[in-house]
Formats: structure tokens, sequence, C-alpha cells
């Protein structure tokens, strides 16, 4: 019975595909022109990008070192990974303390900046963007931390702090394993008011003033209700944007360490994932393990990335 | 029209062939006249009945600038851009009533003013200490934020601050002890260290500028014109694969460079491009979140000005060119400012391997890496570095703001 069923619907199936394949083709070919504008870009795109993530998939599976054809191997570059690689789970470790502390309060204190200063009249909103933006924007500008956090005596903080009595003898602050992370999260926090934070400032004033008039009738009381039920919902394409720079730049990890720290840092206090990459790709040029950590990396990103949009698509609701 | 009640702007009408008149919309409760400059009578005339729905409105960010798109249905379907300076207030839904007063408007204050100055009275007014802009705002809780701003903002400001402070001072301040942020005698002597003492080394450090200056500009011009082709299909057009192309792109703003270096080294090593410019210039022209910002924006160009420009037969190259993107100048100056952050930025370590080829970050960590008695220069150094950037954000933060109120992801 199920047999005499099944036939007429798979070919039917069958049919219906080709005829959405024929409608495309016809689409296709009525925009031919697109076509010729998205090349260039698709062109460069795929192969500075999408292929280098299956090239990167790939060689994970196998060993590799440039000089010797790739040899397959299997899973046992992500078994070293783990069971082997001491320093990889150190850099793991770090990697999740510095992205579970500078992603989440980074994208929450630009969200919550971006807020305060919305209601500044315009030219001083102008100042207050530039001053908390100017940070990440200004890239190298990171490295002055390395004469304030200077272990000698001449360094600021060491200096500040033997003033006031605070500490007797002056501290290594980027060399001394205990103090490392500390002073890498405070960095990163300092840069973290990027590209979201832009974003989130100009969501802020795009959103219709009406809508907080018809709040404050419908007995929206104050200004964290209003927040709640008028301003996070109609941000959230915004807040997507943002936890997408958030993750990104959370989980890369690897100028401040290399350049404030050393490269390697002491007792390998300050390694991230990335450093550990750079390591292996690019001074031990052990690219089939370093593809491995590289493909870990973007799968984690991905996965949170997925989270966030489930969690923000519960906001306001 | 009466005089009363119209609203006036001065502003540019831009015609769908392209040409530009400077003058005057005026704009009242039954209709709307373009004036051109030094002339009396209109150049253009609309009643409301005549406009068709008004297809769209370009609500920029934060400037005040804006695009109305108007169809006249009596004409043929003719259809007039105006660019409005200052002054009107457009709602989402433009039927027939969609000027609104201009922006000053009275309040019940001024009313009541006005009133008694009729009755010959004075009146005294309280004035409240903190003037309450918003219902919904405490007055305790705007001076706690006040406070936490201002300290947050010496927070951020610090190191810069700080960076500057140290570039200035000569060498006998840097070590001075306790030290100080500002310099006491300011010196340029760094700066100048940085061009005479490293002018004599092998690679002077004018050469590593010109490096960066050049991979930058290119880079960044290529990426602005080969990234805006694609936004001008990706948002204007529907045809198969536009859609996942553009998501795979938005995903593609989480690919670092760091994810993907090491399979890019190997397809340069591939393509023969490693310790040559390529290597850098070429990714950078396929930036993801310039075509991301780009296509967002291009999104709210009036799909009725591409129409008219099609009816009138240009191509759609032109189209492209001379009527998109002329209305997209905000997004250029995000799309420069991303690339050229991240260009400027470059250390490029790991393509460039030729002394004379590589670039100002790198020659920052040569210097960085030249111990404490460099410190003088390695904050001058920082400084040149930073200061690109920076100036370019300052210069453009009010379109770049604008561009961005379009940067969300539609899930």
């Amino acid at each position: 019975m199920q047999k005499t069923m099944n036939k007429p619907l798979l070919p039917k199936y069958f049919e219906m595909k080709k005829e959405q394949f024929r409608y495309g083709l016809a689409q296709a070919k009525r925009n031919k022109v697109c076509y010729l504008f998205l090349a260039p870009y698709a062109i460069l795109f795929i192969t500075f990008f999408i292929l280098p993530i299956a090239i990167s998939i790939f060689y994970s599976f196998t060993y590799y070192n440039i000089l010797e054809p790739a040899r397959f191997t299997g899973f046992d570059n992500y078994i070293n990974l783990v069971l082997q690689d001491e320093v990889f789970l150190t850099s793991v470790k770090n990697t999740f303390v510095i992205a579970v502390i500078t992603g989440p309060v980074g994208y929450i204190l630009s969200f919550m900046f971006a807020w305060f200063i919305n209601e500044l009249p315009k030219w001083l909103r102008t100042i207050a963007v530039v001053v908390f933006y100017a940070p990440s924007i200004a890239g190298n500008a990171f490295t002055v931390f390395s004469i304030i956090f200077r272990g000698d005596a001449y360094g600021w903080l060491n200096s500040l702090l033997t003033e006031f009595g605070i500490i007797e003898a002056p501290k290594l602050w980027l060399t001394d394993p205990r103090y490392m992370m500390t002073i890498l999260i405070i960095v990163i926090l300092w840069m973290s008011m990027g590209t979201g934070f832009l974003s989130f400032v100009a969501g802020f004033q795009s959103i219709d003033r009406s809508m907080y008039e018809a709040g404050y009738v419908d007995g929206v009381r104050n200004r964290w209700q209003e927040l709640y039920h008028i301003t996070l919902p109609s941000m959230k394409p915004m807040l997507l944007f943002g936890a997408v720079m958030s993750i990104t730049s959370a989980f890369n990890v690897c100028d401040v360490p290399r350049a404030l720290c050393g490269y390697p840092s002491t007792d390998y206090a300050a390694r991230t994932v990335v450093t550990h990459l750079f390591d292996y790709g690019f001074s031990r040029f052990e690219m089939g393990y370093a593809s491995a950590i590289a493909t870990l990396l973007f799968l984690v990103m991905i996965l949170c990335k997925k989270a966030v949009s489930s969690l923000l698509g519960r906001v306001g609701t | 029209m009466s005089q009363n009640d119209t609203v006036r702007s001065a502003g540019v009408l831009r015609l769908v062939n392209g040409k530009r008149y400077h003058g005057e919309l005026v704009a009242g409760e039954k209709g709307a006249a373009f004036y051109v400059k030094k002339q009396q009578e209109p150049f253009v005339e609309f009643t409301y009945a005549k406009i068709n729905r008004l297809d769209n409105i370009r609500r920029g960010g934060t400037s005040s600038d804006v695009t109305v798109v108007l169809k006249d249905a009596a004409n043929d379907g003719a259809s007039y851009t105006f660019e409005l300076n200052q002054g009107l207030k457009l709602y989402g839904f433009m039927d027939q009533h969609w000027v609104d007063k201009p922006v000053a408007k009275k309040t019940r204050a001024d009313e009541l003013h006005r009133l008694a100055e009729l009755r010959g009275e004075r009146i005294q007014v309280k004035r409240h200490l903190i003037k309450r802009r918003h219902p919904n705002r405490s007055v305790a809780g705007d001076i706690g934020i006040y406070f936490l701003l201002v300290l947050v903002a010496v927070m951020m400001a610090f190191p810069l601050i700080f960076l500057i402070g140290s570039s200035l001072k000569p060498l006998d301040e840097l070590f001075k002890f306790p030290p100080t942020v500002f310099a006491q005698h300011p010196t340029f002597d760094n700066f100048s260290d940085l061009f005479v003492t490293m002018g004599q080394s092998w690679v002077p450090f004018s050469r590593y500028m010109i490096n960066t200056v050049l991979i930058t500009l290119i880079g960044t011009f290529g990426h602005l014109v080969i990234a805006s082709m694609a936004a001008f299909v990706l948002a204007k057009y529907q045809f198969p694969g536009g859609k996942t192309f553009f998501a795979i792109v938005t995903t593609g703003l989480m690919f670092s460079g760091y994810v993907t270096g090491i399979p890019n080294y190997l397809i340069m090593s591939r393509l023969g491009m490693i310790d040559t410019y390529w290597a850098l210039i070429l990714p950078a022209f396929a930036a993801p979140i310039g075509l991301f910002m780009m296509k967002q924006f291009m999104e709210s160009i009036p799909t009725a000005l591409i129409e008219a420009a099609h009816i009138d037969g240009a191509g759609e190259f032109r189209i492209f060119w001379s009527i998109v993107m002329p209305n997209v100048k905000p997004a250029w100056l995000t799309v420069i400012i991303f690339s050229v952050q991240s260009l400027w930025n470059t250390s490029a370590s790991t393509v460039i391997y030729s002394e004379a080829k590589k670039t100002l970050v790198y020659a920052l960590q040569q210097i960085q890496a030249g111990g404490v008695a460099r410190t003088g220069q390695t904050a001058a150094a920082t400084v040149v570095i930073v200061s690109v950037p920076v100036i370019i954000f300052i210069l453009s933060q009010s379109q770049i703001l604008e561009t961005m109120a379009s940067s969300g992801i539609k899930d």
C-alpha cells in the first residue's frame, strides 16, 4: 500500500524542485548584471575569507609543516590539544576568563554609556563619543600601558602607589603572573567601546521619540521600565550587531598580551588561544596543529553568536 | 498658501537627471513648492492631492539632513528629491499632513507668558535648578549618571593624555620621580628624533610611514569601490543567491585576521604574493564590515529613485555611479574609517619580510623593543600612529553615526 503511495510522490517532488530550479535560473538570467557587480567582491571574499576556513578545517586533520606534503592524521591534533598540550589548556583558561569578563562587561558598558550620553546636548554628546571610542579606534595606543604599568620605580602606577605608601617596593605588573591577567582585563576593557558602542549610540538616536511619550501615557514610570519595555525591543538589531562585535574581539585577544606581557609571557600566564595559534603557526610552522586551534576557536565563536541571538530574541517580551 | 502655516527650509532639489538646484522648499497644509534662489516664481509646485504616498523618507540617525522624494502623479509619475538642510520634521506615515510645525515649539509656559503680557501683567516663573527634559527621569538619577559619566570619561581619556604628555617630555622628565602626567618643559625632540636619529638608520622612519600610507590609500579606495558595487546589488535587487551571500558575509564579521591568518598565508604563498603589499591589500578589499555597513545603509535609498532612472534609460552602472553613490556619502566615510583603522594599524609581520617594506606599526614594535631608553620615541611614534584614525573619526563622526543607525543585524 505504502509503495503505491510513495511512487507518484517522489517524481512529483523532483518535478517541483526542477521547476523551482528553472525559475531561479530565469531569475538569475534576468539579473545577470547583478552578478557582474557582485563578482569582484565575491571572488575576493571567497578567496580570503571562505576558502581559509575550509583550508583550516582540512589541515586540522593533518600534520603539515609547509616543507613536507600534508600527512593525514585524523583527530590526532585535537586529541593532542586537549590531552597533552598543557600550555593550550592554560591558554583556553586565560581566553575563557578574558572573554567571559571583557565580553559581557564591555558589551554592557558600551550599552549603558551609549544610553547615558544619549540625553546630553549634541556638542557634549559628540565629545563623549570621541572620548569613549578613541581608545578602540586608536589601535596601538594601548602600548602606553607599558609605561603606566612599568615594573621599575619610574612606572607611573608604581610611583603613585609608593607615594601613598600602599606598596614599599615597585611591583612587576607586566611580568609577574599574579598581576598579568588583571592588567590585561583592564586594558582590554579600556578598548572595549568599539564599533558596537557606535552602533548603540546611533540606535538610541534613531528611536522614535513619540514612543516614549506613548509609553508615559501607558504608565511607564521610570527610566528602567522605559529601557526594558521601549528601548531594548526597538534596538534588537543593533544589540545583535554589538554582540557579534563583542564576541569577535573578546575571543581574539592577541596583540595586547603580546605587546604588554611579552611573547612568550612568564609561565605562559598571559597566553591566549590566539597567541598559542600564532606560536604554532608562525614560529614553529606546525600548520596542521595551528589549524586545529583556529577551527576550534571559530566553532566556539559561532556557537556563542547563536546563543546570544537566541537570548536576544527573548528581550523585552 | 497662506504665509502663516508654512514651513520653509533651505535645501537642494535634485532631479532624476542629476541636475541640482539650490533654493528653498516651502511647504504648507495643502501643498509644497520649491523656489530656486532669487526667483519669484516657484520652480515646481505640488498640491498634496497630486502626490502619491511618499515612497521613502531617509531619516538619518543623528543628522538633521533629510531627503524627501515626492512623486507627482499628475506629471507622469515624475519624482523629485528634496534634501532639506534643517527644520522639517517628517513622519513615517506621510499622508497629507506630512509637514509638522518648525522645530521651535511653544511650551505652555511661553503661552502663559504671552497671555499675561497681553493683559499687561508680569508673572513670576519658578525656575527649576535642573531642567527636566523628560518626564521619566529623577533628578537624583540624572546627577548619579552624570557623575559616573565624568568619572569614566576621565578614566578613558587618561591613558591617551598620558601618552601625549610622555611624547612631549624631554629625557630627564621621563625618568623623574615621582612621574608627572604633563611635561613641564614640553619639547618636540622625541618627534624629531623619529625622523632625524632614525632617519640615518638602515631603513628610515619616513620609509615605514610612506609604506603604510600607500597600503592604506590603495586598500581603502579599492575596498570602497568593490564593496559598494556589491552592496548596491545586494541592497536593491532580488536575485538568487543574494540573500544567502549576505548572510555569509554577516557571519564573516566574526572571521578575525587571526583565525584566517594561517590559511591566508598558505593562499598568499600559492599566489606568490608573500612579501608584496598585495598580501595586505587584497584581503582588505573584501573586508566584510565595509560591505555590511554599505548594504544596510543603501537599503534606505528610495527604490523609486532607481526605478525612475531605469525608465529614463540609465544603465545599472550609471545608476550606481551617479545616483546611488552620491546619495550614500555618509556611508563612504564609515567604510573609509573602518578600512583605514585596520590597514593603518596592521603590523603585517607574518606576510612581509623585507625590512624596506615593513609598516609603521612594525617600526613602533621595533622602537618599543629598544627598551626603556626609547620610551620617549615609543610615545612619539604611538602618537603619530594613533592620531591619523582618531582625527579622521573626529572629522567625520556625525556622518558615521548616521550610517551606524542602520547597522543592526536583522535576524
